[in-house]
């Protein structure tokens, strides 16, 4: 059996990678978050 | 380590929208006292009448102060107790004028009742054993519905009265 490589095993360190749609992805889930939540916190204290 | 640029950034948003809501959790819980609403007192959920607020003649809403209301309710399988009117029908319906603060103090005889006047911040569980109370200032006009919303058995849905807030 061939012995992995310790290329293979090594998490890649890419720093050209590109996130731009995980960053919009995740940031409008949490802008969601947010606007729920206060949403909700807005209806307690006007009731 | 290294990090992506972006990766640093939502990190630093979820870490710091989770700072947000623990300081606002602890605002509420220290600072405004928010706490479950039956706590601490108990109550023989056979002999209701022994505690003062629950006695027959102290059922129903009392003004104890300008603009300060009291309400005592004895919740049972399927009705609310707000006590008698002056001809001794069951009163179904309160009225405060605006902007008063009320204090509902209310328990049960027997299984767990749910306590919802809906359209306003009063919501309670009532457990047989305990007295549940939650003090709200009436803020708006209108006529809100008492609704049980805890199943209680066959006859839940007929478990209703009106609160009705005056200008």
């Amino acid at each position: 059996m061939a012995k992995p490589t310790k290329q293979q095993t090594e998490p890649q360190h890419n720093p050209s990678i590109n996130l731009k749609g995980t960053l919009i992805a995740v940031m409008l889930l949490g802008v969601f978050i947010l606007a729920t939540w206060f949403g909700c916190y807005y209806l307690f204290l006007s009731r | 380590m290294h990090l992506h640029k972006f990766e640093k950034i939502w990190l630093v948003f979820g870490m710091g929208s989770l700072a947000l809501f623990l300081v606002i959790i602890g605002f509420a819980a220290f600072w405004k006292g928010t706490h479950p609403q039956s706590h601490i007192e108990i109550i023989d959920p056979e002999n209701v009448e022994a505690h003062e607020s629950f006695k027959p003649e102290n059922l129903g809403l009392r003004e104890v102060a300008e603009g300060k209301y009291i309400v005592n309710i004895v919740a049972s399988a399927f009705n609310y107790d707000f006590g008698t009117d002056t001809d001794g029908k069951p009163v179904k319906k309160i009225r405060v004028p605006k902007g008063s603060t009320v204090l509902f103090q209310i328990t049960t005889k027997d299984v767990v009742h749910g306590f919802q006047v809906a359209g306003t911040n009063v919501n309670m569980m009532v457990e047989p054993g305990h007295v549940s109370r939650l003090e709200t200032e009436m803020k708006n006009v209108g006529e809100f519905t008492v609704v049980c919303n805890e199943y209680c058995g066959i006859g839940h849905h007929q478990m209703f009265a009106t609160v009705e807030v005056y200008e």
